[in-house]
């Protein structure tokens, strides 16, 4: 019967040519849009790197206070921060914090390996206000201070694409960034370092010191001073407000706004998921047309057909067999149509199209293979049921 | 009814042996209506029949008596709305629809007016149409029956060729090969040469009597061919519904 029923649909290749055409590229946009929305999936299940619950974010404006007092103002205001009660600890941080809009980047040489890296830059203690993990050596201290290279604290993927397989510590790396230049590695985080958020696509990092009034600092890149808190789990409002004003009392008037590093990421994911959200209702509108049109094709190929049912029936077909017959041969244009789409597919991980793993392009054409099957058999349940409703005597006498 | 053979039909002398009048189909006031919201048509009514194995009927009345209802009643394509059917002395009204596709599948062979071929499949795979529906068969099996099937038909030069490649006359072949190819006890054509020109009708009608003679294969025909009804054994007219000879 499956012989029958591939003659059949090959023998009538033109009339069902553009329902095969109709499924191929239904296959590929859905494919598309399921890789996209499976590599989205798995990003947003992978380790952000740092821990962003009970960490606020602080925003000063120095005002009019002249450029050279502003260090000393910025360090007691962390002073004065950390000694509050309700946090735990504070860090300076470059203006490319968690969940911001801000990016910062360079390219790493080191014996002839190129990667290019999102460059951030933080105080001593960033590594207890974001809980980075650090695999090998050791977060900023103490130590740096007289360190002769600047210290450097590189990412998983940056110790991958630069020391794939020797050791990391201690190595020389110099930056494109001209304010970083030669950097001493002085630790390795255990993974990766995503500050867009959890749809960010893991990318090299590399992490500079920022201490103010330090021969080492680098609060010349900010245009404001910023401020990474880590508060205690039962901070609430009242600590924010006492922070505004403990940063006005001690600095004399500096303006300070603070924000909540979730506040931050649902601001985040809101921009993340506004496209995703707008590909899923394109992949909708697709599935819609396609069931529309297939509903009508085969509706129009059971009246066609009418004559040839009422043959079967009298050839010895029973009512179940015919229904069974329409939908195998709905199944059999559509492995066509499939067919073909996976040989589209399968280019994508070969040519690398969408720089995604193999295995997402798999997952993709896995779901959108099973997507297509199943609505083309839920397409086709109706006009099959009747075609096997079709009385054979009027159908034969109908011609 | 109209004997238009010397022998009765119960006399008749069979091809492979002495003749025995033993009936393969059976119709017993037989009434079918088709109802409307307004309108109920009397289709057929009250009809009773006996078709003997080996006979050649022929079915004769004018357009609209219930002709093709009787053939499509025969062929278990359709149910009356009363009376009893019954096939090798089985009544079939209470069959399901599986036990009378399996009856249709392995008694009955049907031919009709328009041919009913399927276009989009060639000639060999036409005629083994009626085999996809039977469980068990190979393909090979499947495939050599028809070959079968067309050799005697004499299409077996035509096996590859569409139906839209061949002649009238060719095409009902085919039809007559697929009604042939199950080994059905019972053919029932429904006008074959209707619409055929004379040359070709005779053609098949001298088919479907080498059938009947040689292989006594039953035949029930629905004609408005007189000449052709006189070379059947038996002639049955209709008229409104009511056998009237």
């Amino acid at each position: 019967m499956l012989r029958h029923l591939f003659t059949l649909i090959w023998n009538r290749k033109r009339a069902n040519a553009l329902l095969i055409a109709e499924i191929f590229f239904a296959f590929v946009v859905l494919f598309v849009l399921g890789s996209l929305l499976v590599d989205s999936y798995r990003r947003y299940t992978m380790p952000l790197g740092y821990q962003y619950e009970q960490v606020w974010y602080v925003a000063m404006d120095p005002g009019n206070e002249p450029a050279a007092r502003q260090d000393a103002t910025f360090l007691r205001v962390i002073r004065s921060l950390k000694a509050l009660p309700g946090v735990r600890s504070v860090s300076t941080t470059l203006y490319n914090t968690p969940f911001s809009f801000s990016d910062s980047s360079g390219d790493i040489k080191v014996n002839g390996r190129n990667a290019n890296c999102d460059r951030y830059a933080g105080g001593d203690d960033m590594a207890d206000v974001l809980q980075l993990q650090l695999a090998e050596g050791r977060w900023f201290d103490r130590r740096d201070d007289a360190a002769t290279r600047k210290p450097v604290v590189i990412s998983s993927e940056t110790r991958a694409a630069l020391f794939p397989a020797g050791p990391a510590l201690g190595q020389i790396i110099t930056s494109t960034n001209t304010t970083d230049g030669e950097m001493q590695v002085v630790g390795v985080l255990a993974t990766t370092y995503r500050s867009r958020g959890e749809f960010q696509k893991p990318k090299p990092a590399y992490f500079r010191r920022s201490q103010p009034l330090l021969a080492d600092a680098d609060t010349t890149h900010l245009d404001k001073p910023l401020l990474l808190v880590r508060v205690q789990p039962t901070a609430t409002a009242e600590l924010e407000q006492r922070m505004t004003k403990e940063i006005a009392a001690v600095s004399g008037g500096w303006k300070a706004a603070v924000t909540t590093l979730p506040e931050e990421r649902t601001i985040r994911m809101k921009f993340a998921l506004a496209p995703m959200g707008a590909m899923g209702l394109v992949g909708l509108f697709l599935i819609i047309n396609v069931a529309l049109g297939l509903f009508g094709v085969l509706w129009q190929t059971i009246n066609q057909r009418r004559a040839e049912i009422g043959v079967r029936r009298a050839m010895g077909a029973t009512a179940g067999r015919i229904s069974a017959q329409i939908l195998g041969e709905t199944l059999v244009v559509t492995t066509f149509g499939l067919g073909l789409g996976l040989v589209v597919a399968a280019q994508f991980p070969l040519l690398g199209v969408m720089d995604m793993k193999t295995g997402v392009y798999l997952t993709a054409m896995l779901l959108a293979t099973g997507l297509i099957y199943a609505l083309t058999t839920l397409c086709a349940l109706y006009p099959s049921r009747l075609a096997a409703g079709i009385h054979p005597a009027v159908a034969l006498r109908e011609e | 009814m109209e004997n238009l053979l010397a022998k009765s039909p119960e006399t008749r002398t069979l091809p492979n042996g002495p003749a025995t009048a033993t009936p393969v189909l059976r119709l017993t006031d037989i009434e079918k209506i088709y109802q409307t919201k307004t309108i109920e048509t009397v289709a057929l009514n009250r009809v009773n029949m006996t078709i003997n194995r080996g006979e050649f009927v022929s079915i004769m009345g004018p357009s609209g008596c219930g002709k093709s209802t009787l053939l499509s009643l025969m062929g278990l394509l359709d149910e009356p709305t009363s009376g009893t059917i019954e096939i090798d002395g089985r009544a079939v009204q209470s069959f399901s629809d599986r036990e009378l596709a399996g009856l249709r599948n392995l008694k009955i062979g049907f031919v009709f007016q328009s041919y009913h071929l399927i276009n989009d499949l060639a000639v060999l795979d036409n005629v083994e149409l009626p085999l996809l529906y039977r469980s068990g068969m190979s393909g090979k099996e499947r495939r050599q029956r028809a070959l079968n099937a067309l050799d005697k038909v004499g299409l077996s030069a035509r096996t590859t060729h569409f139906p839209s490649q061949l002649s009238g006359g060719q095409r009902q072949r085919v039809a007559i090969a697929r009604a042939l190819v199950g080994g059905p006890e019972i053919i029932l054509a429904d006008e074959p040469t209707g619409n055929l020109d004379s040359v070709m009708g005779e053609e098949i009608m001298a088919l479907l009597l080498d059938l009947n003679r040689n292989e006594g294969t039953t035949i029930v025909m629905v004609t408005h061919d007189e000449q052709q009804a006189r070379k059947t054994q038996r002639l049955i007219r209709l008229f409104d519904g009511s056998q009237v000879g």
